[in-house]
Protein backbone atom coordinates (compact mmCIF):
# COMPACT_ATOMS: atom_id res chain seq x y z
CA UNK A 1 0.00 0.00 0.00
CA UNK A 2 2.81 2.12 1.08
CA UNK A 3 5.02 1.40 -1.95
CA UNK A 4 1.47 1.96 -4.75
CA UNK A 5 1.11 5.54 -2.95
CA UNK A 6 4.52 6.07 -4.30
CA UNK A 7 4.01 5.22 -7.86
CA UNK A 8 3.30 8.19 -10.07
CA UNK A 9 0.14 8.37 -12.03
CA UNK A 10 2.13 7.20 -15.24
CA UNK A 11 4.00 4.31 -13.05
CA UNK A 12 -0.15 3.25 -12.21
CA UNK A 13 -0.95 3.16 -15.54
CA UNK A 14 2.38 1.15 -16.73
CA UNK A 15 1.48 -1.32 -14.07
CA UNK A 16 -2.06 -1.21 -15.50
CA UNK A 17 -0.79 -1.94 -19.23
CA UNK A 18 -1.89 1.09 -20.33
CA UNK A 19 0.34 3.18 -22.86
CA UNK A 20 1.87 6.34 -21.46
CA UNK A 21 2.52 8.09 -24.74
CA UNK A 22 5.73 9.90 -23.46
CA UNK A 23 6.08 13.31 -22.01
CA UNK A 24 5.63 14.42 -18.47
CA UNK A 25 3.18 11.74 -17.09
CA UNK A 26 5.41 8.60 -18.38
CA UNK A 27 7.50 6.94 -15.85
CA UNK A 28 10.97 7.14 -14.82
CA UNK A 29 13.33 4.08 -15.09
CA UNK A 30 13.16 3.74 -11.86
CA UNK A 31 9.57 3.76 -11.62
CA UNK A 32 9.15 1.30 -14.50
CA UNK A 33 12.34 -1.45 -12.90
CA UNK A 34 10.51 -1.37 -9.03
CA UNK A 35 6.86 -1.95 -11.23
CA UNK A 36 8.17 -4.78 -13.06
CA UNK A 37 9.77 -6.41 -9.62
CA UNK A 38 6.03 -5.84 -7.98
CA UNK A 39 4.47 -7.28 -11.11
CA UNK A 40 7.27 -10.63 -10.97
CA UNK A 41 6.58 -10.66 -7.21
CA UNK A 42 2.67 -10.47 -7.91
CA UNK A 43 2.92 -13.31 -10.44
CA UNK A 44 4.94 -15.81 -8.05
CA UNK A 45 2.14 -14.99 -5.45
CA UNK A 46 -0.45 -15.80 -7.76
CA UNK A 47 0.96 -18.90 -8.42
CA UNK A 48 1.21 -20.18 -4.98
CA UNK A 49 -2.01 -19.79 -4.41
CA UNK A 50 -4.57 -23.00 -4.86
CA UNK A 51 -7.47 -22.71 -6.91
CA UNK A 52 -10.86 -22.70 -5.36
CA UNK A 53 -13.00 -25.33 -6.40
CA UNK A 54 -16.35 -25.81 -7.75
CA UNK A 55 -17.30 -26.90 -4.15
CA UNK A 56 -16.56 -24.28 -2.64
CA UNK A 57 -18.49 -22.04 -4.54
CA UNK A 58 -21.37 -23.80 -3.86
CA UNK A 59 -20.78 -23.88 -0.37
CA UNK A 60 -20.58 -20.07 -0.03
CA UNK A 61 -23.43 -19.87 -2.25
CA UNK A 62 -26.00 -22.28 0.10
CA UNK A 63 -25.07 -20.21 2.86
CA UNK A 64 -25.72 -16.88 1.42
CA UNK A 65 -29.20 -18.37 0.57
CA UNK A 66 -30.05 -19.35 4.04
CA UNK A 67 -28.76 -16.27 5.90
CA UNK A 68 -30.70 -14.11 3.24
CA UNK A 69 -34.31 -16.14 3.78
CA UNK A 70 -36.78 -13.94 4.85
CA UNK A 71 -38.67 -15.02 8.01
CA UNK A 72 -42.51 -15.25 7.62
CA UNK A 73 -42.92 -12.66 10.37
CA UNK A 74 -40.75 -10.36 8.39
CA UNK A 75 -43.27 -9.35 5.67
CA UNK A 76 -45.51 -8.39 8.30
CA UNK A 77 -42.97 -6.30 10.41
CA UNK A 78 -41.72 -4.35 6.95
CA UNK A 79 -45.41 -3.42 6.09
CA UNK A 80 -45.71 -2.23 10.33
CA UNK A 81 -42.51 0.29 9.67
CA UNK A 82 -43.05 1.36 6.22
CA UNK A 83 -45.05 4.48 5.67
CA UNK A 84 -48.62 4.46 4.83
CA UNK A 85 -50.74 7.17 3.48
CA UNK A 86 -53.63 6.76 5.77
CA UNK A 87 -57.34 8.87 5.05
CA UNK A 88 -58.94 10.20 8.30
CA UNK A 89 -62.68 10.94 8.68
CA UNK A 90 -62.81 13.91 11.71
CA UNK A 91 -65.82 12.32 12.95
CA UNK A 92 -63.98 9.17 13.62
CA UNK A 93 -61.33 11.04 14.93
CA UNK A 94 -63.24 12.92 17.78
CA UNK A 95 -64.93 10.06 18.65
CA UNK A 96 -62.22 8.24 19.49
CA UNK A 97 -60.75 11.37 21.27
CA UNK A 98 -63.86 10.57 23.37
CA UNK A 99 -63.51 7.12 24.19
CA UNK A 100 -59.84 7.78 24.91
CA UNK A 101 -60.93 10.88 27.40
CA UNK A 102 -63.37 8.57 28.79
CA UNK A 103 -60.88 5.90 29.72
CA UNK A 104 -58.11 8.59 31.22
CA UNK A 105 -61.04 9.95 33.31
CA UNK A 106 -62.29 6.64 34.78
CA UNK A 107 -58.70 5.31 35.49
CA UNK A 108 -57.83 8.25 37.80
CA UNK A 109 -60.74 7.32 39.99
CA UNK A 110 -60.24 3.28 40.11
CA UNK A 111 -56.60 4.64 40.87
CA UNK A 112 -57.10 7.26 43.46
CA UNK A 113 -60.09 4.86 45.40
CA UNK A 114 -58.90 3.88 48.64
CA UNK A 115 -58.08 0.15 48.99
CA UNK A 116 -60.81 -1.36 51.31
CA UNK A 117 -59.45 -3.43 53.35
CA UNK A 118 -62.66 -4.25 55.10
CA UNK A 119 -66.19 -2.80 54.81
CA UNK A 120 -65.68 0.77 55.06
CA UNK A 121 -68.39 2.23 57.70
CA UNK A 122 -70.99 4.64 56.72
CA UNK A 123 -70.75 8.51 57.55
CA UNK A 124 -67.52 8.44 58.95
CA UNK A 125 -65.46 10.65 57.00
CA UNK A 126 -63.11 11.86 59.64
CA UNK A 127 -60.50 9.14 61.23
CA UNK A 128 -62.30 10.26 65.17
CA UNK A 129 -62.50 7.23 66.51
CA UNK A 130 -65.09 7.24 69.93
CA UNK A 131 -64.37 4.03 72.36
CA UNK A 132 -67.24 2.38 72.90
CA UNK A 133 -67.76 -0.74 75.64
CA UNK A 134 -69.83 -3.71 74.43
CA UNK A 135 -71.07 -6.04 77.38
CA UNK A 136 -73.44 -9.15 77.44
CA UNK A 137 -74.41 -11.04 80.43
CA UNK A 138 -73.60 -14.73 80.04
CA UNK A 139 -72.69 -16.77 82.42
CA UNK A 140 -73.09 -20.08 80.82
CA UNK A 141 -70.48 -18.76 77.60
CA UNK A 142 -67.31 -20.39 77.16
CA UNK A 143 -66.33 -17.04 74.70
CA UNK A 144 -67.68 -13.83 73.62
CA UNK A 145 -66.76 -12.16 71.00
CA UNK A 146 -68.05 -9.02 69.20
CA UNK A 147 -67.75 -9.33 65.22
CA UNK A 148 -69.77 -6.57 63.08
CA UNK A 149 -69.18 -4.17 60.18
CA UNK A 150 -65.78 -2.76 61.40
CA UNK A 151 -64.05 -5.76 61.58
CA UNK A 152 -65.10 -7.35 58.33
CA UNK A 153 -67.42 -9.97 60.92
CA UNK A 154 -64.65 -11.20 61.89
CA UNK A 155 -65.17 -13.67 64.82
CA UNK A 156 -61.71 -13.83 66.58
CA UNK A 157 -60.49 -10.39 66.11
CA UNK A 158 -62.43 -8.58 69.35
CA UNK A 159 -62.77 -11.17 71.92
CA UNK A 160 -64.39 -10.25 75.18
CA UNK A 161 -62.89 -10.95 78.58
CA UNK A 162 -65.28 -12.28 81.61
CA UNK A 163 -66.10 -10.51 84.78
CA UNK A 164 -68.04 -10.50 87.96
CA UNK A 165 -71.42 -12.77 87.42
CA UNK A 166 -70.49 -13.68 83.72
CA UNK A 167 -70.50 -10.05 82.33
CA UNK A 168 -68.68 -10.34 79.32
CA UNK A 169 -67.15 -7.40 78.35
CA UNK A 170 -64.54 -5.21 75.82
CA UNK A 171 -63.91 -1.78 75.04
CA UNK A 172 -63.02 -1.09 71.22
CA UNK A 173 -62.58 2.27 69.48
CA UNK A 174 -65.26 2.91 66.87
CA UNK A 175 -65.00 5.64 64.11
CA UNK A 176 -67.85 7.99 64.56
CA UNK A 177 -70.93 6.98 61.88
CA UNK A 178 -73.17 3.70 61.65
CA UNK A 179 -71.64 0.38 62.81
CA UNK A 180 -73.94 -3.12 62.87
CA UNK A 181 -72.88 -5.96 64.97
CA UNK A 182 -73.59 -9.19 66.83
CA UNK A 183 -71.63 -10.97 69.80
CA UNK A 184 -70.56 -14.64 68.85
CA UNK A 185 -71.01 -16.91 71.96
CA UNK A 186 -68.61 -19.76 72.14
CA UNK A 187 -67.83 -19.48 67.99
CA UNK A 188 -70.84 -20.43 66.94
CA UNK A 189 -73.79 -18.77 68.44
CA UNK A 190 -74.43 -15.33 66.95
CA UNK A 191 -76.25 -13.33 69.28
CA UNK A 192 -78.08 -9.83 68.98
CA UNK A 193 -77.37 -6.71 71.58
CA UNK A 194 -80.31 -6.39 73.52
CA UNK A 195 -79.25 -2.91 74.81
CA UNK A 196 -78.73 -1.86 71.08
CA UNK A 197 -79.48 1.17 69.51
CA UNK A 198 -81.75 -0.72 67.41
CA UNK A 199 -81.78 -4.55 65.32
CA UNK A 200 -82.18 -4.72 62.06
CA UNK A 201 -82.91 -7.79 59.79
CA UNK A 202 -79.28 -8.89 58.43
CA UNK A 203 -81.23 -10.41 55.27
CA UNK A 204 -80.23 -13.87 56.32
CA UNK A 205 -82.95 -14.48 58.71
CA UNK A 206 -81.17 -12.99 61.47
CA UNK A 207 -81.00 -9.66 63.24
CA UNK A 208 -78.01 -7.20 63.59
CA UNK A 209 -77.63 -4.79 66.25
CA UNK A 210 -77.30 -1.33 65.16
CA UNK A 211 -75.24 1.53 67.16
CA UNK A 212 -74.73 4.70 65.44
CA UNK A 213 -71.17 6.68 67.11
CA UNK A 214 -71.56 9.77 67.67
CA UNK A 215 -68.75 12.78 68.03
CA UNK A 216 -69.31 13.03 71.37
CA UNK A 217 -68.34 9.58 73.25
CA UNK A 218 -71.29 9.58 75.41
CA UNK A 219 -74.35 7.29 75.12
CA UNK A 220 -76.08 6.64 78.13
CA UNK A 221 -74.23 7.44 81.55
CA UNK B 1 -73.18 -4.96 7.20
CA UNK B 2 -73.12 -1.59 5.93
CA UNK B 3 -71.50 1.46 6.66
CA UNK B 4 -74.22 3.14 8.96
CA UNK B 5 -74.73 -0.36 10.72
CA UNK B 6 -70.86 -0.57 11.37
CA UNK B 7 -70.91 3.18 12.69
CA UNK B 8 -74.07 2.20 14.90
CA UNK B 9 -71.75 -0.80 16.48
CA UNK B 10 -68.82 1.32 16.90
CA UNK B 11 -70.28 3.84 18.58
CA UNK B 12 -73.14 1.46 21.05
CA UNK B 13 -69.54 -0.20 22.03
CA UNK B 14 -68.04 3.39 22.80
CA UNK B 15 -70.86 3.51 25.05
CA UNK B 16 -70.77 0.09 26.56
CA UNK B 17 -66.63 1.05 27.72
CA UNK B 18 -67.52 2.74 30.85
CA UNK B 19 -69.85 0.03 31.98
CA UNK B 20 -67.72 -2.63 30.97
CA UNK B 21 -64.66 -1.25 32.91
CA UNK B 22 -67.14 -0.74 35.96
CA UNK B 23 -68.27 -4.05 36.15
CA UNK B 24 -64.61 -5.57 35.72
CA UNK B 25 -63.32 -3.24 38.27
CA UNK B 26 -66.09 -4.71 39.82
CA UNK B 27 -65.78 -8.49 39.42
CA UNK B 28 -62.09 -8.08 40.31
CA UNK B 29 -62.00 -6.45 43.46
CA UNK B 30 -65.17 -8.28 44.85
CA UNK B 31 -62.97 -11.90 43.95
CA UNK B 32 -60.16 -11.04 45.46
CA UNK B 33 -61.84 -9.14 48.91
CA UNK B 34 -63.71 -12.84 48.69
CA UNK B 35 -60.96 -15.02 47.96
CA UNK B 36 -58.50 -13.09 51.44
CA UNK B 37 -61.68 -14.46 53.58
CA UNK B 38 -61.73 -17.94 52.39
CA UNK B 39 -65.06 -18.16 50.91
CA UNK B 40 -65.17 -21.03 48.49
CA UNK B 41 -64.48 -20.61 44.71
CA UNK B 42 -67.93 -21.53 43.43
CA UNK B 43 -69.48 -18.50 46.15
CA UNK B 44 -67.18 -16.40 44.94
CA UNK B 45 -67.66 -16.98 41.45
CA UNK B 46 -71.47 -16.45 42.16
CA UNK B 47 -70.94 -13.50 44.03
CA UNK B 48 -68.68 -12.04 41.57
CA UNK B 49 -71.45 -12.35 39.31
CA UNK B 50 -74.05 -10.54 41.40
CA UNK B 51 -71.50 -7.88 41.71
CA UNK B 52 -71.07 -7.48 38.24
CA UNK B 53 -74.38 -7.37 37.40
CA UNK B 54 -75.21 -4.90 40.37
CA UNK B 55 -71.84 -2.65 38.53
CA UNK B 56 -73.51 -2.69 35.37
CA UNK B 57 -76.20 -1.11 36.76
CA UNK B 58 -74.42 1.72 38.53
CA UNK B 59 -74.71 -0.32 41.88
CA UNK B 60 -71.09 -0.20 44.33
CA UNK B 61 -70.16 -3.70 44.89
CA UNK B 62 -68.09 -2.72 47.83
CA UNK B 63 -71.37 -3.23 50.39
CA UNK B 64 -72.22 -6.37 47.72
CA UNK B 65 -68.98 -8.27 49.08
CA UNK B 66 -68.98 -6.87 52.66
CA UNK B 67 -72.85 -8.55 52.76
CA UNK B 68 -71.32 -11.93 51.27
CA UNK B 69 -68.23 -11.85 53.89
CA UNK B 70 -70.97 -11.35 56.47
CA UNK B 71 -73.13 -14.33 55.47
CA UNK B 72 -69.92 -16.55 55.15
CA UNK B 73 -68.91 -15.52 58.63
CA UNK B 74 -72.41 -16.48 60.06
CA UNK B 75 -72.48 -19.80 58.34
CA UNK B 76 -75.21 -19.46 56.43
CA UNK B 77 -75.92 -22.05 52.90
CA UNK B 78 -73.80 -20.41 50.04
CA UNK B 79 -77.67 -20.66 48.37
CA UNK B 80 -79.10 -18.50 50.85
CA UNK B 81 -76.08 -15.96 50.71
CA UNK B 82 -76.36 -15.45 47.03
CA UNK B 83 -80.27 -15.73 47.29
CA UNK B 84 -80.27 -12.70 49.80
CA UNK B 85 -77.19 -11.02 48.07
CA UNK B 86 -79.72 -10.44 44.82
CA UNK B 87 -82.30 -8.99 47.41
CA UNK B 88 -80.26 -6.33 48.13
CA UNK B 89 -78.70 -6.08 45.15
CA UNK B 90 -81.97 -4.88 43.53
CA UNK B 91 -82.95 -3.05 46.47
CA UNK B 92 -79.44 -1.08 46.28
CA UNK B 93 -80.49 -0.38 42.57
CA UNK B 94 -84.07 1.13 44.13
CA UNK B 95 -82.01 3.28 46.37
CA UNK B 96 -79.06 4.76 44.18
CA UNK B 97 -82.41 6.20 42.00
CA UNK B 98 -83.77 7.41 45.87
CA UNK B 99 -80.29 8.77 46.18
CA UNK B 100 -80.13 10.52 42.67
CA UNK B 101 -84.10 11.52 42.61
CA UNK B 102 -82.66 13.43 46.06
CA UNK B 103 -80.17 15.27 44.27
CA UNK B 104 -77.01 13.25 44.19
CA UNK B 105 -75.94 12.11 40.86
CA UNK B 106 -72.80 10.64 41.60
CA UNK B 107 -73.37 9.31 45.27
CA UNK B 108 -70.89 6.85 46.73
CA UNK B 109 -71.02 3.55 47.49
CA UNK B 110 -71.89 4.23 51.58
CA UNK B 111 -74.40 6.47 50.66
CA UNK B 112 -76.39 3.78 48.59
CA UNK B 113 -75.63 1.33 51.03
CA UNK B 114 -77.29 3.45 53.85
CA UNK B 115 -80.10 4.06 51.56
CA UNK B 116 -80.86 0.52 50.79
CA UNK B 117 -80.69 -0.43 54.59
CA UNK B 118 -83.07 2.39 55.28
CA UNK B 119 -85.40 0.84 52.71
CA UNK B 120 -84.62 -2.29 53.60
CA UNK B 121 -85.87 -0.75 57.39
CA UNK B 122 -89.06 0.78 56.51
CA UNK B 123 -87.93 4.23 54.75
CA UNK B 124 -89.65 4.57 51.43
CA UNK B 125 -87.61 5.84 48.64
CA UNK B 126 -89.27 9.15 48.39
CA UNK B 127 -88.40 9.69 52.43
CA UNK B 128 -85.01 8.38 51.30
CA UNK B 129 -84.99 11.25 48.77
CA UNK B 130 -85.97 13.74 51.44
CA UNK B 131 -83.16 12.82 53.75
CA UNK B 132 -80.26 12.89 50.49
CA UNK B 133 -82.22 16.38 49.52
CA UNK B 134 -81.40 18.07 53.24
CA UNK B 135 -78.47 17.00 53.24
CA UNK B 136 -77.15 18.06 50.26
CA UNK B 137 -73.72 15.95 50.16
CA UNK B 138 -73.00 12.69 50.46
CA UNK B 139 -71.16 13.18 53.74
CA UNK B 140 -74.02 13.98 55.53
CA UNK B 141 -76.72 12.20 53.49
CA UNK B 142 -75.36 8.56 54.70
CA UNK B 143 -75.48 9.40 58.62
CA UNK B 144 -78.62 10.98 57.96
CA UNK B 145 -79.86 8.14 56.26
CA UNK B 146 -78.77 5.69 58.91
CA UNK B 147 -79.86 7.60 62.08
CA UNK B 148 -83.76 7.61 60.14
CA UNK B 149 -82.94 3.80 59.83
CA UNK B 150 -82.16 3.49 63.39
CA UNK B 151 -85.07 5.89 64.70
CA UNK B 152 -87.58 3.76 62.64
CA UNK B 153 -85.92 0.62 64.02
CA UNK B 154 -86.66 1.82 67.86
CA UNK B 155 -90.31 2.04 66.94
CA UNK B 156 -90.67 5.43 65.09
CA UNK B 157 -92.72 6.18 61.98
CA UNK B 158 -90.62 6.22 59.12
CA UNK B 159 -92.46 9.50 58.42
CA UNK B 160 -91.91 10.60 61.70
CA UNK B 161 -87.87 9.68 61.91
CA UNK B 162 -87.61 11.20 58.15
CA UNK B 163 -88.96 14.66 59.64
CA UNK B 164 -86.64 14.14 62.43
CA UNK B 165 -83.41 14.03 60.56
CA UNK B 166 -84.41 16.38 57.86
CA UNK B 167 -85.14 19.10 60.35
CA UNK B 168 -81.52 18.44 62.04
CA UNK B 169 -80.00 19.26 58.72
CA UNK B 170 -81.95 21.96 57.06
CA UNK B 171 -81.61 24.19 60.79
CA UNK B 172 -77.92 23.03 60.33
CA UNK B 173 -77.44 21.30 64.04
CA UNK B 174 -74.41 20.01 64.48
CA UNK B 175 -73.37 16.09 63.25
CA UNK B 176 -72.75 15.33 66.62
CA UNK B 177 -76.54 15.87 67.74
CA UNK B 178 -77.76 14.29 64.89
CA UNK B 179 -75.42 11.47 65.53
CA UNK B 180 -76.70 11.54 69.24
CA UNK B 181 -80.57 11.50 68.32
CA UNK B 182 -80.69 7.48 68.16
CA UNK B 183 -79.02 7.58 71.44
CA UNK B 184 -81.52 10.06 72.89
CA UNK B 185 -83.95 8.44 72.02
CA UNK B 186 -83.27 5.18 73.44
CA UNK B 187 -82.57 6.42 76.71
CA UNK B 188 -86.41 8.30 75.93
CA UNK B 189 -87.38 4.11 75.63
CA UNK B 190 -85.37 3.39 79.02
CA UNK B 191 -87.31 5.94 81.14
CA UNK B 192 -90.50 4.51 79.73
CA UNK B 193 -91.16 6.64 77.09
CA UNK B 194 -93.31 4.98 74.08
CA UNK B 195 -92.01 5.49 70.22
CA UNK B 196 -95.12 7.86 69.80
CA UNK B 197 -93.86 9.89 72.90
CA UNK B 198 -90.05 9.70 71.61
CA UNK B 199 -91.04 10.95 68.62
CA UNK B 200 -93.10 13.84 69.93
CA UNK B 201 -90.27 15.20 72.09
CA UNK B 202 -88.00 15.07 69.22
CA UNK B 203 -90.07 16.05 66.28
CA UNK B 204 -89.62 20.04 65.43
CA UNK B 205 -92.11 22.29 66.41
CA UNK B 206 -91.52 25.55 64.56
CA UNK B 207 -91.73 28.52 66.65
CA UNK B 208 -90.77 26.85 69.77
CA UNK B 209 -86.84 27.26 71.26
CA UNK B 210 -87.27 23.42 70.57
CA UNK B 211 -89.03 20.31 69.86
CA UNK B 212 -91.22 19.50 72.85
CA UNK B 213 -89.84 22.63 74.50
CA UNK B 214 -87.06 20.58 75.56
CA UNK B 215 -84.69 21.44 73.63
CA UNK B 216 -81.71 23.78 74.92
CA UNK B 217 -80.38 25.68 72.09
CA UNK B 218 -76.78 26.00 70.79
CA UNK B 219 -75.78 26.69 73.97
CA UNK B 220 -75.52 23.17 75.76
CA UNK B 221 -75.08 21.79 72.16
CA UNK B 222 -77.89 18.76 73.08
CA UNK B 223 -79.59 16.93 70.33
CA UNK B 224 -83.28 18.14 70.47
CA UNK B 225 -85.03 16.36 73.02
CA UNK B 226 -82.41 15.59 75.05
CA UNK B 227 -82.51 16.09 78.76
CA UNK B 228 -80.56 18.64 80.72
CA UNK B 229 -77.51 17.25 82.78
CA UNK B 230 -74.00 16.21 83.32
CA UNK B 231 -72.84 14.00 80.74
CA UNK B 232 -69.10 12.20 80.87
CA UNK B 233 -67.41 12.87 77.29
CA UNK B 234 -64.43 11.07 78.13
CA UNK B 235 -66.30 8.00 79.38
CA UNK B 236 -66.58 4.75 76.70
CA UNK B 237 -69.85 5.04 75.03
CA UNK B 238 -72.48 2.20 75.16
CA UNK B 239 -74.63 0.82 72.93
Amino acid sequence: MTERRAFAPGAQRYLDGEPSGGGAAAPSPEERAAADRLAVLARAYAERLEPVSAAMDEAVMAAVRRRGAVPADRGAWRWFVRAHRVSVRPAWVAALAAAAALVVWLAPRRAAAPPRAEPAVAGASAPDTVFVRFELVAPAARSVAVAGSFNGWRTDALPMVRGAAGLWSVTVPLPIGEHRYEFVVDRTRWVPDPTAHAQVDDGFGGRNSVIIVGPKGLVRS
Amino acid sequence: MNRHGMRALALALLAAVPATLAAQEAGGSVEARLSARGLPADLVHEVQRVATDAAAHGVPAGPIADKAIEGWAKHVPAARIVAALRTFAGRMAEAGAAVRSGGLERAPGTVIAAAAEAMGGGLKPDEVSSVVRAAGTAEEAAPGLSVATSLTAQGLASRQAVTIVVDAMVHKRPMSQLLDLPSVARSMHDEGMSPGEIGDRLLPHHGDDGPGGEHHGDKDDRPPGMPPGPDHPSAPARP
